[in-house]
């Protein structure tokens, strides 16, 4: 089994519900409260250094995309400046995220979990760790992660960024994002032109109704059917649920490559 | 009564076969393809909370203004700003230099005037002018004295530039300052009206509790025929409807007193701005004049002390005459250069404004909008949590006498486990009763 952890610099945007453990026995399927994480001072430092170095790589990057006229030049571009903000947020974050890592893996093998969840998308049960792993990175020594991995999990992940970039998904989101880019340049214009709010409002409820047609249309078809693949193949894992890899914190069953082969 | 007993008694019987499926088919807790694992389908239960239509409004009305919005202005890159920055800087020395040079020919020429005028009036009176070595003396004087106002003249454009700096800097600040306090402003008035929205939604919700409970009844008696079952809808639509209008008159009502209250604070904010704003370049100006006006004495003074027009041996009379030519050409002079300074102090004005542009300080309608959006923005994430904690206090009764362990939301796909969303929304929908 595949360990992961996905402590990830944007660990601060995540809402904050706590879920509470009434009536719920114990379970092997913990929680992580990566916001709370995101929280601890020697990552408000790292993120800060790296929102400046962003700042910084925006306005490099606005200059030389003034300068890339053809539109290899503008991929070239956009390729670099992520390469080099990628290499910013390694160098910040890898030293801290491999210490969390270590203290996440720690405290799975000492609860005996099989798998450990982002605190978001648990709203009944699960044990909650995350006072435990902040000790853990609070304290001076070093952090040891245990040898053995977490047992196999009823629980699935999978990476929906890779799976939007199987060729038939990419063309139909690429194909949606620029029609309705040119949609809402039109409508932009129509709402411009109109005289009072009635003809602006029957202009948005145009726009609104005009969207949803299309998705219901061209992209929820295929929505169903990348649920119903991911639901098989879950199956055949012997599953129960298949959460996205960014709610994934450690542990899991990464069926990624199966889905993809699958909606081949 | 003998075939209503008889229908009621199907009708049980019915019910409790019907029971009995479901009872057979609700797959449990422990079943191997559950294992105390339970799943909420969270956007489908919020759109059975009472406060969703609120919710979709706030979404509508970001769509509105995303759409109302002009396109946002390619942001200048920092080698743009600074070369812009640069020019405007240029634009202002030359300015600075151009009012300078006026003032120093200026400075020259009423000296020449007012010797000239001396030299006449000595003449007049009958009197000898100075001699020829006093003469020689003069041109070297003169050298001196153009040295000398040379030199003031670039004390002042150093002087002028320092002055303007600050000029710049303390009216930034107090756009800003200004700016911010405003936006703090609009910010707790936008929370206010939306937390009384919320607070009329569900007072309105509870309402009509009883009468929605009683439709709801009457629904789920089997007996009821297929038009009877729809009026009772038709009435529940009805209320939700009447809800909505009622909700969309009060959101309706709050956006125009946010937008009275946004364009109440733009003016009283423009007018604070303009004052404060007026108010630095008065100090500015007027600490350019003063500091002109000291320089302009100072080389006067200076220019005397070098001896250019010596009235030495002259009588009391024609003295008195040099001082009161003396007076004459300095107010001339103060007259004529405080109006080089209005023209400079025009154009000042015209560079800071685009110096205010340049660095954002404007207060456009794209500012405006931008921080409308924000405000939407906020307003339905703090609604969407409030939603988002109520269905998760109704998840934990719900689980609970389910007997999971765990509950989820957000799946990718569920291949098993129990799906509560039903459950949840029914308890959700029931916050309007």
């Amino acid at each position: 089994m595949k360990n992961r952890i996905a402590i990830t610099a944007a660990l601060m945007l995540a809402v904050a519900l706590p879920p509470v453990a009434l009536g719920a026995d114990l379970t092997d399927i913990g929680y992580l409260d990566q916001a709370r994480i995101g929280t601890l001072p020697q990552f408000v430092a790292a993120n800060r250094q790296l929102g400046q170095a962003k700042a910084q790589l925006d306005k490099q990057f606005a200059t030389a995309m003034r300068g890339a006229h053809s539109q290899e030049d503008q991929q070239r571009v956009v390729s670099d400046f992520q390469q080099r903000f990628l290499q910013k947020q390694r160098a910040l974050l890898a030293p801290l995220l491999e210490r969390a890592r270590a203290a996440v893996a720690s405290v799975t093998s000492s609860k005996n979990l099989s798998v450990v969840v982002d605190k978001r998308i648990v709203i009944y049960g699960g044990q909650d760790i995350t006072q435990e792993v902040i000790d853990l990175l609070q304290s001076p020594a070093p952090i040891v992660p245990p040898v053995n991995t977490p047992a196999p999990s009823e629980i699935g992940f999978v990476d929906q960024n890779q799976l939007n970039q199987i060729p038939k998904l990419k063309s139909a989101n690429d194909d949606f994002d620029k029609w309705q880019a040119q949609l809402q340049q039109s409508t932009q214009a129509q709402m411009a032109k109109a005289k009072n709010d009635d003809e602006r409002r029957q202009i948005l409820k145009t726009y609104q109704q005009t969207v949803s047609d299309r998705e219901k249309s061209e992209l929820q078809p295929l929505v169903d059917q990348t649920k119903s693949v991911i639901g098989d193949v879950a199956r055949k894992h012997n599953l129960i649920l298949v959460v996205d890899s960014g709610d994934l914190v450690y542990g899991g069953s990464d069926i990624t490559q199966d889905v993809q082969n699958a909606l081949k | 009564m003998r075939s209503s007993s008889a229908l009621c008694a199907a009708g049980i019987a019915v019910a409790l076969l019907s029971s009995a499926t479901a009872c057979a088919r609700a797959p449990r807790a422990d079943d191997a393809t559950v294992r105390g694992i339970g799943y909420v389908r969270l956007e489908e239960v919020v759109k059975k909370h009472p406060l969703y239509g609120q919710l979709a409004q706030i979404d509508s009305d970001i769509d509105a203004l995303s759409l109302s919005t002009l396109p946002v202005a390619i942001p200048r890159s920092g080698a743009e700003f600074a070369q812009q920055t640069k020019e405007l800087n240029d634009e202002l020395r030359a300015a600075q230099e151009r009012a300078n040079g006026i003032i120093a020919q200026k400075q020259s020429d009423y000296q020449r005037r007012e010797q000239e005028a001396i030299n006449a009036a000595i003449t007049a009176a009958g009197e000898k002018p100075p001699s020829a070595p006093a003469a020689g003396m003069q041109t070297t004087a003169s050298a001196q004295a153009a040295a000398v106002a040379t030199q003031a003249n670039q004390d002042f454009r150093s002087y002028q530039e320092a002055v303007i700096a600050q000029d710049r800097e303390a009216t930034a600040g107090v756009t800003s300052k200004l700016e911010d306090r405003a936006n703090r402003q609009f910010a707790q008035k936008a929370n206010e009206l939306q937390q009384s929205e919320s607070a009329q939604a569900l007072e309105l919700a509870s309402h009509d509790s009883a009468q929605r409970l009683a439709l709801r009844t009457k629904l789920s008696n089997l007996a009821l025929d297929d038009a009877a079952r729809n009026d009772v809808k038709g009435q529940l639509a009805a209320i939700d409807r009447k809800e909505l209008d009622e909700m969309t008159v009060v959101r309706n009502r709050d956006r125009a007193t946010l937008n009275a209250f946004q364009s109440q604070l733009r003016a009283q904010t423009s007018a604070e701005i303009a004052k404060e704003v007026g108010a630095i370049h008065a100090q500015t100006q007027a600490k350019l004049q003063q500091r002109s006006s000291e320089v302009s004495s100072q080389v006067a003074s200076q220019i005397r002390g070098l001896g250019t027009g010596s009235s030495a041996g002259l009588s009391p009379a024609t003295q008195a005459k040099i001082q009161q030519i003396d007076a004459q050409y300095k107010a001339q002079f103060k007259t004529d250069v405080g109006k080089t300074i209005a023209d400079y102090n025009e154009t000042k004005k015209a560079l800071d404004a685009r110096f205010a542009a340049l660095n954002g300080a404007a207060t456009g309608a794209q500012g405006a909008a931008g921080r409308q959006l924000d405000q939407l923005h906020k307003e339905r994430s703090d609604l969407y949590n409030q939603i988002v904690a109520q269905v998760q206090r109704e998840t934990q009764s719900v689980a609970a006498a389910r007997g999971l362990k765990v509950v989820f939301i957000d799946v990718v796909a569920p291949a098993g486990g129990i799906d509560l969303t039903n459950d949840v929304a029914k308890d959700v929908e029931s916050l309007h009763e």
